[in-house]
């Protein structure tokens, strides 16, 4: 083709790239503002502009500054991931116009002349019209951990699966063998490729954390409702002016709204996802750390991420010496050996093998001959080697293509130099159960046999290839990662289930459950899942741990179940055939090395693929998550029974409670004391098990303990009413002075299921500026701010009474704390 | 300044107010999954220490404003303080 042609098709079919979620500043910009609780806020706002327009201004500040903060951490995360991805740009090797060159694979275009070599990542979908021994690893596309033969022959399939089209090479596969040249047939998002991260450019599903906060958000609307329109109405009917019922039941409303729940939401969400970047974990959304922590359900991949991904020697299993089965394997051998192994996986893995057990220069004796090389007709190969004067060819292959070729087994004692040991035909049924057993369990292995050449010639051929001894088997396998293990101990500890979601069969997917030591409760193959209606599917997901032969969809029906029944599910893979699962999960997490669009997908990214992270990260979310519940808990109780007892106050006093701005300002402080609760510490038991949203059990915890504050509201206006007989300013200032106490004391009990200080430490920067403000508090009434606001000096016996009174609130909520948890499970 | 008038309708509001409290404990008790296992009257009686001592108070506070009393209000919060820490003691230990 040429490169005019080439240009032309180009604007035709679009640059050959897959439909993943652009990096956009705007997007992430408006994310911001997609939160219930931000319009209630900025209705706050320009409500609380009617009676003070500074208090108005201050609100808006606020809402900026943490959409700000919000944008700011959630671009510096994207930026990174994005960055990673820019990093990964394929080449392509493509002849046009008489010329080869290497260029970028965006830049492919339909009937392009392609060539692929070991090591290359496929970048388009490839016809494949002459190749060499190729083997690719399709395990991206698949699941499949082993490559497989690829040829140029035609093939006549009416429905054909990828795994089908032997004569064709798919986007985003590795070569691992040979080399190839073929046409182009389709790029970008036509590719199968492109067909399966097609289906992500779509909106991702509310997270376990967003739908808790919408609901939380409905429930204060419904509230704040309820309460505004009963103290209008209640009001504006005892005869109060419309006007003043009108803009204190506004004030009211604005009082119960947690105004900076955005901010502190979004600094607990920041200062979470800082220290996850500090343990090499990215967080590319940060709403999705505190479903990290609740997660009580992790569907996995099987191949790397529970296993290694790469080809090991499991075993060798000789019937003469086991020395001499390696030295063999060894010397018989298409592995290229330098600074790195590299070539065909399982001769690597035999030198890989070697090299860690220090058995490489075993062979250092020998002198290499000859060679047949390897052929997919044969599925073997041979080496003719020699030692002290003796000739030995070694052959090397499939077990089904050795056998044949093999009259004896060797035996023990035989030292592998001449035709010793016992005829085959006695073993043969051993080594059919032998081979079918290491077949079911999904290890590959390869036959080792040898013949001791009597004639010397200069070529040796297949033809050479008979009357061997069968020395023994290697039994290969892809193996658990050596954390994998305490990673999952650690998981099981943290109330974490483990389901294995494969698209191997399920001997292999059980053996690794067995590796890793995981309870394997049942097992279902994907045809299993087939037949089954939607209620039998999520039955059947709580019970099994191992889903094997299972396609793409099927993990996404998998996941859809879990989640109808309940559960926060996380799901961690690095294949493209994991992309529409990392999607759909609450959590989606991916690996550094997995490919750019299930990177995409995932929510969270290992940079390293080190699974001990996973229960770090989940430990992190789950701090957040309670440092987030403390303020909501603290946040609506208090401020619900605040407002509460505001307005019944206002039904039978002469005079406001607390002026509008008053409420407002005190509003105001008592959130700026909350803003250091997301580096509070966290109590032990709050991280052992997963938790979730239960907004039941937030509206129990406000009605249980909102009233409590009610109580010592109105004990404060009996003692301002009946013992000072106060004026409105100073009834005002000493109901000031005892609620703002009691509503930022209280975050000390509140915090904790423990004792208080005693078992629970508070942290430093949350107990410095809380005392802080109510020191504050304490003196406003006395200072020209104060008398701005409307206060007074109070007496000295009311601060007597006041310090009493709030040391028995403090411990009553204590003691309510204590019979509240046992009666309200969270 | 003088508020008399006003006394019955705080007695009531700050009755309303603890009752309502009353009101939330026994409900969240009786819909408590996991009851305590207490049985006979005296049993369950004990589960309800804490609604008893918010009626304790609730009598405590309407006769210290009653009497506008700051002596009563004193030393009835210094004893409900003790008893309070004992509760929380005790009960804590047992069954959080």
């Amino acid at each position: 083709m040429s490169e005019a042609e080439a240009a032309s098709r180009l604007s035709t079919f679009g640059y050959n790239e897959l439909p993943t979620a652009k990096f956009s500043g705007l997007k992430i910009l408006v994310r911001q503002f997609k939160n219930p609780l931000f319009f209630i806020l900025l209705a706050a706002a320009i409500v609380s502009g009617f009676f003070e327009i500074r208090q108005s201004i201050v609100i808006i500040i606020i809402i900026l500054l943490s959409v700000i903060l919000g944008f700011f951490n959630e671009y510096k995360a994207e930026k990174i991931i994005d960055d990673l991805r820019q990093s990964v740009s394929l080449k392509a090797v493509v002849s046009r116009d008489g010329k080869t060159n290497e260029i970028d694979s965006r830049q492919l275009v339909p009937g392009d002349l392609v060539s692929v070599y070991v090591g290359d990542i496929v970048p388009a979908d490839i016809r494949i019209l002459e190749c060499k021994d190729l083997e690719v690893n399709e395990g991206t596309l698949t699941g499949e951990s082993f490559p497989v033969e690829k040829n140029y022959d035609a093939i006549s399939l009416q429905h054909p699966i990828p795994q089908d089209l032997t004569n064709c090479l798919f986007m985003g596969t590795v070569v691992m063998h040979g080399s190839g040249r073929g046409i182009v047939v389709l790029t970008g998002r036509q590719t199968e490729f492109g067909s399966v991260s097609h289906s992500l450019v779509r909106s991702r599903p509310e997270t376990e954390f967003q739908r808790g906060v919408r609901k939380y958000g409905n429930m204060l609307i419904t509230l704040t409702l309820v309460l505004v329109v009963a103290i209008f109405v209640l009001n504006a009917l005892i005869g109060r002016p419309i006007i003043d019922s009108l803009l204190f039941s506004l004030a009211v409303a604005v009082g119960l709204v947690p105004e900076l729940m955005p901010a502190i939401v979004t600094i607990s969400l920041s200062h979470a996802a800082r220290e996850m970047a500090k343990k090499k974990v990215i967080v590319k959304r940060q709403v999705s750390i505190e479903d990290f922590g609740n997660m009580d359900v992790l569907c996995t991949d099987k191949t790397g991420t529970l296993t290694s991904g790469r080809i090991a020697l499991k075993s060798y299993l000789p019937f003469g010496e086991d020395r001499q089965l390696l030295e063999y394997s060894l010397l018989c051998n298409a592995a290229v050996v330098g600074d790195k192994i590299t070539g065909n996986p399982m001769d690597s893995a035999i030198w890989e093998y070697a090299v860690e057990n220090g058995l490489q220069h075993t062979i250092d004796n020998y002198t290499s001959i000859d060679e047949v090389p390897f052929d997919y007709q044969r599925r073997m190969m041979s080496k003719v080697v020699q030692k002290d004067g003796r000739i030995t060819l070694i052959t090397k292959g499939a077990p089904e293509s050795v056998i044949p070729k093999c009259d004896y087994v060797s035996a023990s004692g035989t030292n592998g130099t001449s035709n010793e040991g016992e005829p085959i035909d006695h073993f043969r049924k051993v080594l059919e159960k032998d081979l079918a057993e290491n077949s079911r369990a999904g290890y590959r292995t390869l036959a080792v046999a040898y013949h001791p050449v009597i004639e010397t010639k200069q070529r040796y051929s297949v033809e050479d290839e008979k009357s061997l001894t069968l020395l023994g088997f290697l039994v290969f396998t892809d193996p658990p990662k050596a954390d994998a293990r305490l990673a999952l101990d650690r998981l099981k500890i943290l109330g974490v289930d483990v389901k294995i979601l494969t698209g191997d069969n399920e001997l292999v997917a059980a053996k690794i459950c067995e590796d890793l030591s995981i309870e394997m409760r049942k097992i279902l193959r994907g045809s299993d899942l087939t037949e089954m209606s939607s209620q039998e599917l999520r039955e059947a997901a709580e019970e099994a741990t191992i889903f094997a032969r299972i396609t793409p969809e099927q993990k996404l029906d998998i996941i859809k179940a879990l989640k109808a029944d309940k559960h926060v599910v996380g799901f961690m893979g690095d294949g493209v055939n994991d992309a529409p699962a990392l999607f759909e999960a609450d959590v989606g997490i991916s690996v550094d090395s997995a490919t750019d669009v299930s990177k995409d997908a995932a929510d969270i990214v290992l940079l390293d693929k080190d699974l001990v992270v996973l229960a770090n990260g989940i430990e992190e979310g789950r701090k957040i998550f309670g440092n987030t519940t403390k303020y909501i808990l603290m946040g609506t109780s208090s401020n619900f029974g605040n407002m509460f007892s505001a307005a019944g106050a206002s039904l039978f006093l002469p005079f406001l409670p607390m002026l509008p701005m008053q409420i407002l300002f005190m509003n105001l402080f008592y959130d700026v004391a909350n803003m250091t609760l997301p580096t509070d510490t966290v109590d032990m038991e709050v991280t052992e098990l997963p938790r979730r949203w239960d907004i039941d059990f937030v509206r129990n915890f406000t009605l249980f303990f909102g009233p409590f504050s009610s109580l010592y509201d109105f004990l404060t206006y009996g003692i301002m009413l009946f013992i000072f007989q106060a004026s409105p300013a100073l009834f005002q200032s000493g109901w000031f002075v005892e609620s703002f106490w009691t509503e930022v004391l209280v975050i000390f009990v509140i915090r904790t299921r423990r004792i208080p200080f005693v078992t629970s430490r508070p942290g430093k920067w949350l107990t410095i500026l809380t005392l802080a403000c109510v020191a504050i508090g304490t003196i406003i009434p006395f200072t020209r701010l104060g008398a701005f606001l409307g206060f007074t000096a109070l007496p000295i016996n009311y601060w007597i009474l006041l310090v009493l009174m709030v040391a028995t609130y403090l411990l009553l909520v204590d003691a309510g704390k204590v019979f509240f948890y046992r009666v309200c499970k969270f | 300044m003088h508020y008399s008038s006003l006394l019955t309708w705080w007695m009531i509001s700050i009755s309303w107010c603890a009752l309502f409290l009353i009101a939330v404990s026994t409900y969240l008790y009786l819909k408590t999954r996991e009851p305590s296992g207490s049985s006979g009257i005296l049993g369950k009686a004990k589960d309800f220490i804490f609604v008893w001592i918010l009626a304790c108070l609730l009598i405590l506070y309407i006769l210290t404003i009653n009497n506008s009393s700051a002596i009563i209000f004193i030393a009835g919060n210094v004893i409900v303080e003790i008893v309070l820490v004992v509760y929380t003691m005790r009960n804590r230990g047992k069954k959080t």
